[in-house]
């Protein structure tokens, strides 16, 4: 295999990895609540932001805005989660989309409002330079946010499948009056999910940052991707999204380089079509 | 229903509040992209357009022959002061059109200015020509805008024909002195502007002896470039062209560095390689990128450099080449109402067709403005630029330029 | 009473325009009708079947693109090309419907998402469709039946006619057979199965219907504005903007995405001419606040909320 290929491969699963990483927060509110979050995108724009500043005020660095940042979103998240989503819970499907849609749109320009509508980068040594692997670079801003990717993605899946907590929510998510009558407060499961998903959604924003630019649209240009990686690995399986990640990462690099960028997504959404085709409930999901 | 319609003519009621004229007011319209993907750049023309109505409407001596700079306001009407009414096209054709028929109607403005995306100056157009309302586009480059037969319709700025020929002069000159150009890449976005722009250069390229060896288009807002700076750096031609909005040129910008990527010659047209945002932030990974630009702030002293400082006061950022236009744009137009004397469409109209700028009167570098039967500028024209340590300078043509072309270095 | 109503509600949409003249309230007023007719479209799937598509643009796509290749590749007046869109949109509803309805919930939401992209990036690389560049109407009108006015009130006549025949065709169906069928579906497709409905059919046949009809609001559009690319035409904003039109005033209702086209279209106009100006963003703050709280207030949208203030009174 030429060196180009292999770093064209490398390349892919790095920018998988960002895509799972993206995704994450999403799934688990999707699986755990069958709410689908038009603002996700958004979020992670706040979060970049949440990164920008801090660095262009205080000058902080990684170890100190990526927890920040999971911090802000996760109080973001409760927020919205008895500000907007609980009440539209009750209401049809609809309502969920018309609620985070509106949100959306606030949030964005919100942020338009408040910060302009200026491109803006956080400088190029905030996680520094890249290593040659056998004649493959890696640039270590990517690479760090695969391994994150990889613990996030471990972690909430530990915590979900092995831990109380984690049985409890699922609970919740699969039968709300049972898991009441057992005496598990829905409420409060529902917002410690909302505040977890919200929270991962913060890490991989800030972590985003260093290597992307910031705009009040940026969430725009990743979220169409992240819902395809959400359902092609199954709403609700936070391993499926770190799958189909990685997976959509490499089919876009490759036939980037093969076929040529424009088709690249023409590819992507044309094999999700043929997956649900196939397996209705995406590669991990349950019906 | 009825509880609605009382809302809207409330709502209609508290709009007509602030259209009552103050006296000696000439009303332009503005329509540009201030939200949406291209806000950054609609924000930028704004503030361009709104020192272009400071500078008409003060009397300002420092800036030499500059159209409209002498005397305050209008001076053929009696000093009658300019005030622009701005509108958002929010990035869609329709918003575009409905704005330009609410400055009609609603602002009762003289003229309109605008509309940016080339798609949305062709619908907001044909509502000013259907109204008879002067027209001028600053920086639409569609070459169909003006094969429309329109009589209204203005274009001040060089379309990409105008572009591709001063690449090509530039290029030519370039290969005169020794460097290889037998190769040639074009890296453009898939949208009306990139692969606009592209279709123009390949042409010219062809035409003239130069050779097109790969082209890449990509989607614009993309959310990895990667790929196609490898195929770049797999096949290394002599000279890479990026036509790319700002998101975008950031990421190549980054990902030529992260993949240790630097061409012999490279080459960007205007756009994203030329947001200040790019230069102030990214400019020191692209040392020596070769850009084009209308503009081009020049040595202390100059005129050009005292409206970028100006620019620099209002804003914080340098004035951009799209921003240049527009503000030149701007003062064509506030030229010919000058002549008309009048805010009657016609009269403005004629002047419009009238108008004959001369280099001295202009602030981007064009070599003046003349429209033809068609609307078109045909004195308009582009200067060359390159990344000097982190900021563009002219180096083309050898008139204007105020430093020798160097090689591509990239990033240090 | 209800009756009453209704004609009041039709009295003032047919001399609305008259009273409030003004060229740009017109344009308003009939672009609210325009995007109610695909509101209303939308519905017939979304709303009635309960299947949540987020891909109709392509169907508005179709209408508008058969309007302009008409002009540009017969110099026939756009309106002309509206069978070729509604056929294109059927055809094309009945080749992706029988894959994707098969999908339950939001996997088919995510299906229509998918194909709506990739339908999208595919014109944008069509030189017939104009590929990134997009396609004009006529620039100047040659005869009426360009349908190229200036004043705004044709189209208002027009887009109004157009949408009481689609209002008429919803209403007769929701008493039909076929309503009954749908609402079946949405309550439970599998109680609908088992009592020996041909889901599958009836939800293709709604999906088909609902193609048609937003196919031809795109060729309406395309008539009025003069202009399509592929962001205006196949965007997956204008198809997100159905789904809010008719959630907002009242999903699976006869007049609920009228309603909400009435609120969201001159809201958004309006807004915009007020705020838009100042380019500081403040319109979409305002515009996505509103949405918010309606969605949070009144979750089953505006018509439940009449509804329910209807019952008490």
């Amino acid at each position: 295999m030429s060196p180009i290929l292999l770093q064209v491969i490398v390349g892919g699963l790095l920018l998988g990895a960002v895509y799972a990483l993206f995704s994450s927060g999403l799934t688990l509110i999707w699986g755990m609540m069958n709410v689908v979050n038009f603002a996700h995108g958004d979020f992670v724009m706040l979060a970049m932001y949440v990164a920008f500043w801090t660095w262009a005020i205080i000058g902080g660095g990684p170890l100190l805005f990526t927890p920040l940042a999971a911090f802000a979103l996760a109080v973001l998240g409760v927020v919205v989660y008895f500000g907007v989503v609980k009440p539209v819970m009750g209401g049809p499907m609809l309502a969920q989309m018309l609620g985070t849609f509106g949100l959306a749109l606030f949030l964005r320009y919100s942020a338009f409002w408040a910060f302009t509508a200026n491109f803006r980068t956080l400088p190029e040594d905030m996680i520094p330079g890249s290593f040659v692997v056998g004649g493959v670079r890696f640039e270590a801003a990517k690479v760090v946010a695969g391994i994150v990717a990889l613990l996030l993605t471990i972690g909430l899946h530990l915590l979900l499948t092995k831990t109380r907590l984690g049985s409890r929510m699922l609970a919740v998510s699969e039968d709300r009056q049972a898991a009441m009558l057992m005496g598990i407060r829905p409420d409060r499961m529902q917002a410690i999910a909302w505040a977890l998903a919200a929270g991962a959604t913060g890490v991989a924003g800030a972590l985003i940052a260093t290597f992307f630019y910031v705009s009040p649209t940026v969430g725009e240009t990743l979220a169409v991707i992240a819902f395809v990686v959400v359902s092609l690995g199954g709403f609700g399986s936070v391993p499926g999204a770190l799958v189909a990640g990685l997976l959509i990462g490499v089919i876009e690099s490759l036939s980037a380089f093969w076929i040529g960028a424009v088709y690249k997504d023409v590819l992507v959404y044309a094999l999700f079509l043929v997956v649900l085709w196939v397996r209705p409930q995406g590669l991990f999901g349950k019906l | 229903m009825r509880k609605f319609a009382m809302a809207v003519t409330t709502a209609l009621v508290m709009a007509g509040a602030g259209q009552v004229l103050a006296q000696g007011t000439v009303k332009i319209g503005a329509i540009y992209p201030l939200s949406g993907n291209a806000a950054s750049a609609g924000q930028s023309s704004k503030a361009a357009i709104e020192m272009a109505v400071d500078i008409v409407n003060q009397d300002l001596l420092d800036l030499g022959d500059l159209a409209m700079a002498k005397g305050a306001g209008l001076t053929n009407m009696k000093g009658a002061k300019v005030e622009v009414v701005f509108a958002d096209n929010q990035g869609t054709p329709a918003a575009g059109q409905s704005q330009a028929l609410r400055l009609i109607t609603e602002e009762k403005v003289a003229a309109i200015v605008g509309a940016y995306q080339s798609g949305i100056t062709l619908t907001a157009s044909a509502v000013a020509e259907r109204y008879g309302i002067p027209f001028l586009t600053p920086e639409s480059v569609a070459t169909n805008l003006t094969e429309r037969g329109f009589k209204w319709f203005f274009r001040a700025t060089p379309i990409t024909s105008d572009l591709a020929a001063a690449y090509i002069d530039f290029l030519k000159e370039r290969r005169a002195a020794g460097k290889k150009i037998d190769s040639i890449a074009i890296v453009n976005e898939n949208t009306e502007y990139g692969s606009s722009i592209a279709e123009s250069l390949r042409k010219a390229f062809g035409a003239n002896g130069f050779n097109v060896t790969m082209e890449i288009p990509y989607s614009a807002n993309t959310s990895d470039v990667q790929p196609q700076v490898l195929q770049l750096k797999d096949k290394n031609p002599d000279l890479v062209i990026f036509v790319t909005y700002t998101s975008d040129a950031i990421l190549y910008a980054k990902a030529m560095r992260s993949l240790n990527y630097r061409p012999t010659m490279m080459l960007a047209d205007n756009a994203g390689f030329n947001d200040p945002a790019f230069v102030e932030q990214v400019g020191n990974l692209v040392e020596g990128v070769i850009n084009r630009s209308a503009f081009a702030p020049g040595n202390p002293g100059t005129i050009p450099h005292r409206i970028n400082e100006m620019f620099k006061a209002k804003t914080g950022r340098d004035l951009d080449d799209p921003s240049a236009r527009a503000m030149m744009g701007m003062l064509v137009m506030c030229d010919a109402i000058n002549r008309a004397g009048g805010t009657e469409p016609a009269k403005i109209q004629a002047a419009l067709k009238a108008t004959d700028l001369k280099v001295n009167q202009i602030l981007t570098g064009y070599r003046g403005v003349k429209f033809d039967e068609k609307g078109q500028n045909i004195l308009a024209f582009t200067l060359i630029t390159q990344m000097h340590d982190g900021k563009y300078v002219p180096v083309w043509p050898a008139g204007q330029a105020s430093a020798p072309v160097k090689d591509y270095v990239g990033w240090r | 009473m209800a009756r009453f109503v209704l004609a009041v509600a039709i009295a003032i949409a047919l001399v609305f325009p008259l009273v409030f003249s003004g060229a740009f309230y017109e344009r308003v007023a009939a672009l609210t009708l325009l995007y109610a007719i695909a509101a209303s479209a939308w519905n017939l799937i979304g709303g009635y079947a309960g299947q949540v598509s987020v891909g109709h643009v392509v169907f508005f796509g179709c209408g508008a693109y058969g309007a302009a290749v008409a002009y540009s590749e017969w110099g026939l007046p756009p309106i002309a090309g509206l069978p070729l869109g509604v056929g294109a949109a059927v055809l094309l509803a009945a080749l992706v419907g029988v894959p994707t309805l098969r999908l339950s919930g939001h996997y088919f939401t995510m299906a229509t998402v998918a194909l709506a992209e990739l339908i999208r990036i595919l014109v944008g690389n069509v030189p017939v469709l104009g590929a990134a560049v997009g396609l004009m109407g006529p620039a100047v009108p040659r005869s009426v039946w360009d349908l190229s006015f200036t004043s705004s009130l044709p189209y208002y006549y027009l887009f109004l006619a157009v949408l009481a025949g689609l209002l008429l065709f919803t209403w007769w169906m929701e008493r039909s057979r076929m309503g009954f069928y749908l609402r079946a579906i949405k309550g439970s497709e599998r109680a609908a199965r088992s009592l020996g409905i041909p889901v599958g059919r009836y939800k293709l046949y709604a999906l088909m219907l609902s193609a048609g009809f937003t196919a031809v609001a795109g060729a309406l559009y395309l008539v009025m504005v003069g202009f399509v690319d592929p962001d205006s035409g196949v965007g997956i904003l204008l198809s997100v903007k159905m789904l809010i039109m008719a959630a907002l005033g009242g999903a699976g209702t006869l007049f609920g995405p009228l309603i909400g086209a009435l609120i969201l279209v001159p809201l958004e106009e309006i807004s915009n001419s007020l705020l838009g100006g100042q380019g500081s963003g403040v319109t979409f703050v305002v515009y996505g606040g509103i949405i918010l709280l309606i969605a949070v207030f009144q979750p089953g949208g505006i018509l439940a909320m009449v509804a329910g203030w209807w019952r008490k009174s």
